[in-house]
């Protein structure tokens, strides 16, 4: 009898402890996202701004700063889901990834105060979005991986929770878009 | 900022006269060492078999008598060589840093507040005796930088009421400006558990360390594999340790072969290299103008005032203009 209470209060323990840290985890992610979120609208705050300072400059990127203006009204709407802020991020980032570089091709800009104000303040919130982005990562991986490794799995199963989606991030991102609207232009 | 090899040609050239008048200096202070201590060695013999032949080779007085010969040789090795290495310290590390920066304060006696060491955060035992010495301030490239040597010990009583003095840091501690804003608190020391148990035992201890904040991964591998890191905000750690900034703390520690702890508070950067002993003290028992000597004093200056440098610290961002 004494051993079979033993073991029911074991596994009660343990049952306990992974539902726990499984709640931990999603709780962890929430909170995060809210970073993600918070520096993410502080870079919307800033488009509008920076499009109005560079459009009547640049006559041949308007079609990427319509884009930045559409992407930006489409992320704000209330509503719409984390997967998809992240997939609009994305869009959003390598779109002001390519204005960065086509900046540098018109000396009235890089001559501009106010535009070289906004161009370094989007540069610290890009970092900022990068920190916030890898530890959103960083804390989804570890959701995920428990909610597909054994014994956590079963329970993570029973709790309904479902893996979330990561940021896609590449080290050379900026790098990449560089190049690539270098070519577009010649 | 100078090269090594510049510096170096600077310590041979400039410093020349200075460094053969010292190193004859020094061959006479180790003569007279020598003298000292061999009638030292007869007169504890002579005291030995005394001793010996009165109370037996195991009496408690023996241990009594060891310690009085220890504390009389580091006493008079103190009063032997302190002018000399005042000296050293005048003539050959004050040029040699000014050859660094002019810009470079330096104070042979005085020492890093020990209240930056405290908020440092990166030991966490009380303090009952700090000392230190080989205060330099300054700025480098804009980034404002001060270090020292740092000796922080703690003290415990034993079961017979014995006070003990142990060391919790003896080492090179640096104090800089960081060019990011920042408002939370990131520790990154050595990985003992790791190293030791491997990652998935190692991993796990680390996790559930409850004297520090949240464990925090980070997406560097090689990083992962040489520090640990502890934060209170996952978001801003991630801030600080960009991957280019993880890249060069790594090189960093790769030179300088000794256990390396950095923490983020309060927008500045705290570095403690646990080197072990007291740097930038005139050697004794080899030459000064030995290579290798020249290089240990040449080198660790350069790389301490070359953090700055090497960290990219002075690549301001525009919050921080």
């Amino acid at each position: 009898m004494t051993t079979i209470l033993i073991i029911a209060g074991v596994i009660t323990l343990i049952a306990v402890l992974m539902y726990n840290s499984l709640i931990g985890k999603k709780n962890q992610v929430e909170n995060i996202f809210g970073g993600v979120d918070a520096v993410l609208k502080k870079r919307f705050d800033l488009i509008p701004n920076l499009v109005a300072s560079v459009e009547r400059y640049m006559e041949h990127e308007k079609s990427t700063l319509e884009k930045v203006t559409e992407l930006r009204s489409q992320a704000m709407k209330p509503g719409i889901s984390d997967d998809q802020k992240i997939a609009l991020d994305a869009k959003l980032t390598a779109a002001l990834g390519s204005i960065s570089v086509a900046i540098e091709n018109y000396p009235d800009l890089k001559a501009n105060e106010n535009v070289m104000h906004l161009q370094r303040s989007l540069h610290e919130i890009e970092e900022q979005i990068s920190a916030a982005r890898r530890a959103y990562n960083q804390s989804v991986t570890d959701l995920n991986n428990a909610i597909e490794m054994f014994p956590t799995n079963m329970m993570a199963s029973w709790m309904g929770l479902e893996r979330k989606a990561v940021f896609e991030i590449t080290v050379n991102e900026r790098q990449n878009i560089n190049v690539q609207a270098l070519f577009d232009r010649s | 900022m100078k090269s090594t090899s510049e510096l170096t040609d600077f310590y041979y050239q400039e410093l020349y006269p200075s460094l053969s008048e010292l190193e004859e200096r020094r061959l006479h202070i180790l003569s007279q060492l020598r003298w000292y201590g061999g009638m030292g060695i007869v007169v504890f013999l002579i005291a030995i078999l005394w001793m010996k032949k009165n109370f037996g080779l195991f009496h408690p007085l023996m241990m009594g008598i060891v310690m009085i010969f220890v504390v009389i040789a580091s006493i008079t090795y103190r009063f032997m060589t302190k002018g000399y290495a005042q000296d050293f310290k005048a003539r050959i590390i004050t040029p040699l840093i000014g050859a660094i920066d002019p810009h470079l304060l330096y104070n042979p006696d005085f020492m890093i507040s020990q209240r930056l060491f405290e908020r440092s955060d990166l030991f966490q035992h009380t303090i009952d005796r700090y000392s230190g010495n080989d205060y330099v301030k300054g700025s480098i490239d804009g980034v404002p930088i001060e270090f020292s040597d740092v000796h922080a010990e703690y003290q415990t009583r034993d079961s017979k009421g014995r006070t003990q003095w142990h060391t919790l840091f003896r080492g090179l501690f640096l104090v800089a400006e960081f060019n990011k804003t920042f408002t939370s608190k990131t520790l990154i020391l050595p990985d003992m558990a790791q190293k030791s148990f491997g990652t998935l035992i190692g991993g796990w201890l680390q996790s559930i360390n409850f004297s520090r904040d949240d464990l925090i991964r980070l997406d560097d591998p090689e990083f992962e594999k040489h520090f640990v890191v502890y934060g209170n905000d996952p978001i801003e750690a991630r801030y600080i340790l960009t991957h280019s900034m993880m890249k060069r703390l790594l090189e960093f520690q790769r030179r300088i072969s000794h256990p390396l702890f950095v923490s983020f508070v309060h927008n500045h950067i705290h570095v403690a290299i646990g080197t072990g002993k007291d740097l930038f003290e005139p050697a004794i028992f080899t030459s000064l103008l030995n290579f290798k000597q020249a290089m240990e004093y040449v080198n660790t200056l350069r790389n301490t005032i070359g953090l700055a440098e090497e960290l990219k610290l002075n690549e301001k961002l525009w919050s921080k203009e």
